[in-house]
């Protein structure tokens, strides 16, 4: 489709439609191959955590000692077991139910808070602007992983409080971002027409601002999802994660390094892999996503 | 000793010790290299005088106490440890078979003669012992202590009530070597030398108080003295010893270098020119050092038991250093819900038939525990009451009208207090549900926890488990009234991951299950309990002891755990002589090197 959108003769192009704002950004999306292979281990991510359990039915729930520390190649364990004897395939399904739904709701409710605080920051201005930035700022002073830490170990963890705590966070890096995006498009003639015509800030902000600002809010949603499940790994890590018998693959990771010492390598790198291929297929759908939002490589065809 | 000691020794997870083996007369202080000698054993070998060993401390301790009455806050083992070393107490509890026995030959006194029908003990120092400037131990410097902790004994850390000094009516000084306690009433003499005369500690009154100072004017010296960390080493007052060993280096990091005292005249001088207890900020950073060779006397985690062999072939042995101690998970019969369900002895029985500690010593513990049988050490019970039975658990709640609605929580459908119902204070419908407090930062902890949940969520018992750190967990399980909002905080306790409880050599359980004592945490009232305790107390009857232990057993007053080792100790094969006492005491001066070579496979 870009090839032809590209290469058309130019007696033709009145004859050729413009393709919609979606089929170009898709068109650019697709050429990025990184971006694609992110897409493509994402979607085998997912369906091997939710629909994995229904091909490979475990107890995630009741330990058996008789089968703890199995090796890969055990029968009915192709992954071998844990220490507590819970099937270590079964369990990087269910661990990563946990880790991608807290990070995708983590990032998600950052990104929610961090837009609409930063546009309205950034429409108002003013001291509401200058107010709510300093607050942004004395935020971002500290360090994010010790007010998780502080957080944690104050609350008992469970999905709904993690998603909280991450994004309580989390949110602060949108914020800023949007806020500079709301700057530049409160001078635009067409915020000014609402304006005369009587609309008030929240219009402004959620029929203007935020839709013009979605491109630069769905990239930087990406890249919290991706920084959201690393909070989660880091938590679960450091023995503030869902109680067990829930698993996450940061938890995983954390009971796995207990057994380094003994070459149990199998209750390490599954879980390591695949908190890296997430977090990488994230990272990489947001850099495709970016490149489509940009109008000038729509243009050009996604060539740069 | 007791709890006390364990929670604070608790979050250090293990006491460490190292050992620097330097050749006599090396500079570095570095020691043969470690895989000399490949043979494994504890004793044997052609000993060689001299050598530096090192001896690490557990993760984060720094030894900060030197005056031998220990203040409160500064009741470390590690701390006790070392004290001993410069200040014989009068007993030593000793490892003879499976019992402990206070029959030392270490011993500063003879043993002791109780009369007058157990109300007045008379103690006979032996002959010899001298302070390091010369002068003789008598029993004025066992008066001296006494006289300390008389009248500062809110200043002492190791004070209860009713106990040392409030049972000794007077202390009467015979001659030079013998005195006399006259008590308050009779006691039984095995526990009242286990667990009374082992704190006797004589002190050089000659040199801390050579004017005769005022008890608590002294007191308040010694202790501004024993503040000032820095000048352990150089103050004049700390030179004074009568210990196999005295101080060489103390430094506020917490490195202790201890070199043999000269003029020891005990039967145990040292082998080695000094020992070092070095202090290491974490486990890992200790581990490393010890994979890396650079100590000798060091431990490992429990999940390295299996990786074992290698050490072995690195040239140490593997030994883990088992407590004179009981775990369990604590139960809170003061709890407004659960506090009815758990006053009921059947239910405990089952709570305590769903917990298979013989699995979970040797798949979790890595065989680094064994299981607790009861209230005293477990080579003092015959068998274990409960073992690891879960169609019997399911049988014992159904006869008490306990059952499962589509096979989720059980609920009691016969309230009541009949012989088959649920018991009192149970409401029909009332879900057989609990909630566990737990300390973190423990993988065999945690472990230990979920298989326990698993347990008994496949007998239709629910159980949450909470996990905190250590000091929240002991912050919260203590004791408390039934209208205490700290009461309705928790329900179920553990904080054992280096053991619950350790005893003093006589396991009596005046402080831990009789009524009202200080640590009986879960509120246990049982007058039964409390008689046979005054019984292992008071009366001189040797069975008192097991009637008691078999008694307690029984009745589940906590739930009893798998007992974890103090620590998994790595020990260089060419140290010998290393004695692991379950007290936790350390004898360095019987510590050697062989011969290099010797030995050698």
């Amino acid at each position: 489709m870009t090839a032809t959108a590209a290469g058309a003769p130019a007696a033709d192009e009145t004859a050729v439609p413009t393709p919609s704002l979606a089929r170009r950004t898709l068109a650019v999306f697709t050429r990025n191959k990184l971006a694609l292979a992110g897409a493509v281990v994402l979607v085998a991510l997912s369906a091997f955590c939710f629909l994995g359990p229904l091909f490979h039915p475990t107890d995630q729930v009741h330990t058996d000692l008789g089968q703890a520390n199995l090796a890969p190649g055990s029968p009915g364990h192709p992954l071998g077991t844990t220490d507590l004897g819970y099937d270590m395939l079964g369990r990087l399904m269910t661990g990563g139910r946990t880790s991608l739904e807290v990070g995708l709701a983590a990032g998600l409710l950052a990104t929610f808070i961090g837009t609409v605080y930063g546009s309205v920051a950034g429409y108002f201005g003013g001291w509401l602007d200058a107010a709510m930035m300093r607050i942004t700022d004395a935020a971002l002073a500290i360090p994010a992983l010790f007010l998780l830490v502080v957080v944690a170990a104050i609350v008992t963890p469970s999905k709904p409080v993690l998603i909280l705590i991450i994004a309580s966070v989390a949110w602060l890096s949108p914020a800023r971002l949007i806020r500079g995006e709301a700057l530049a498009l409160r001078s635009r003639d067409y915020i000014h027409a609402m304006r005369l015509m009587g609309g008030g800030g929240a219009r402004a902000v959620f029929r203007h601002i935020v839709p013009n600002a979605i491109g630069t809010v769905v990239v930087n949603a990406t890249f919290q999802i991706a920084d959201a499940i690393l909070y989660v790994a880091y938590l679960s890590f450091l023995g503030l994660s869902i109680p067990p018998p829930a698993a996450d693959w940061g938890s995983m990771l954390s009971a796995g390094i207990t057994y380094t010492q003994v070459g149990y390598w199998w209750l390490i790198f599954p879980p390591g892999i695949a908190i890296v291929l997430v977090v990488a297929a994230f990272n990489f759908i947001g850099d495709g996503l970016r490149d489509a939002f940009d109008v000038r490589l729509q243009k050009s065809g996604g060539n740069r | 000793m007791g709890l006390r000691s364990t929670r604070i020794r608790g979050p250090l997870a293990g006491l460490v010790a190292a050992l620097v083996l330097g050749g006599t007369g090396l500079a570095t202080g570095c020691g043969p290299r470690a895989d000399r000698i490949t043979d494994v054993g504890a004793t044997g070998g052609t000993r060689v005088e001299g050598g530096t060993a090192t001896m690490a401390l557990p993760p984060a301790a720094t030894p900060n106490w030197i005056f031998p009455i220990g203040a409160p806050g500064y009741l470390a083992t590690y701390n006790s440890s070392i004290q001993s070393l410069l200040y014989l107490p009068l007993y030593q509890p000793e490892q003879k078979g499976d019992e402990l026995s206070l029959d030392s030959p270490r011993n500063l006194a003879e043993q002791p003669r109780y009369s007058d029908g157990n109300k007045t003990v008379t103690v006979t120092l032996k002959q010899g012992y001298r302070w390091s400037d010369g002068k003789p131990v008598t029993t004025r410097d066992v008066e001296f202590w006494f006289d300390l902790i008389k009248h500062n004994k809110a200043e002492w850390g190791g004070y209860s009530p009713k106990l040392l000094p409030d049972n000794v009516k007077r202390f009467q000084t015979l001659d030079d070597r013998t005195f006399r306690l006259r008590l308050d009433r009779a006691y039984n003499p095995a526990w009242f030398t286990a667990n009374q005369l082992l704190y006797f500690t004589p002190l050089p009154r000659h040199a801390w108080n050579p004017d005769d100072e005022d008890p608590k004017k002294v007191f308040a010296r010694l202790t501004q003295h024993a503040k000032k960390l820095s000048a352990f080493a150089t103050d004049p007052l700390w030179k004074t010893v009568n210990g196999p060993w005295k101080i060489r280096q103390w430094a506020t990091s917490g490195q202790v270098a201890l070199e043999p005292n000269t003029r020891y005249s005990g039967p145990d001088r040292p082998h080695l020119d000094r020992v070092v207890f070095k202090p290491f900020t974490t486990a890992d950073s200790e581990f490393n050092v010890l994979r890396s060779g650079g100590v000798d006397y060091g431990y490992i985690p429990p999940s390295v038991m299996a990786q074992s062999k290698k050490f072995q072939e690195m040239g140490y042995r593997v030994d883990p250093w088992e407590g004179w101690a009981i775990t369990y998970l604590v139960l809170n019969f003061n709890h407004p819900t659960a506090g009815p369900l758990l006053r009921q002895t059947y239910l405990r029985q089952a709570l305590q038939l769903l917990i298979d500690q013989r699995a979970i010593s040797k798949v979790i513990w890595h065989g680094s525990a064994d299981p607790t049988r009861g209230p005293v050490p477990a080579s003092l019970l015959a068998k274990d009451p409960y073992p690891y039975d879960p169609a019997a658990a399911k049988r014992l709640l159904a006869a008490h009208g306990w059952k499962a609605r589509d096979g989720g929580t059980l609920r009691c459908v016969r309230p009541g207090t009949g012989g088959d119902a649920c018991g009192k204070g149970i409401e029909e419908g009332q879900p057989l549900k609990l909630s566990l407090l737990s300390q973190s930062g423990s993988t065999e902890s945690s472990n230990q926890m979920q298989e326990i949940k698993s347990s008994y969520d496949k007998a239709g018992i629910t159980l949450d488990v909470r996990q905190q750190p250590l000091n929240t967990v002991l912050g919260t399980t203590v004791p408390c009234e039934r209208t205490e909002p700290l009461c309705k905080a928790w329900q179920l306790g553990f904080f054992g991951t280096a053991g619950s409880w350790y005893f003093p050599p006589d396991p009596s359980g005046e402080q831990l299950f009789a009524t009202g004592a200080p640590s009986n945490m879960g509120n246990w009232s049982d007058p039964r309990t409390d008689e046979l305790i005054k019984d292992t107390e008071y009366s001189g009857d040797p069975a008192a002891m097991r009637r008691y232990g078999e008694y307690v057993a029984r009745k589940v007053p906590v739930l009893w755990t798998p007992n974890p080792a103090y620590q998994v100790s790595v020990i260089r094969n060419d140290l010998r002589g290393v004695d692991q006492n379950p007290t936790l005491s350390l004898a360095p001066q019987d510590w050697y090197f062989v011969k290099k070579g010797a030995g050698r496979k």
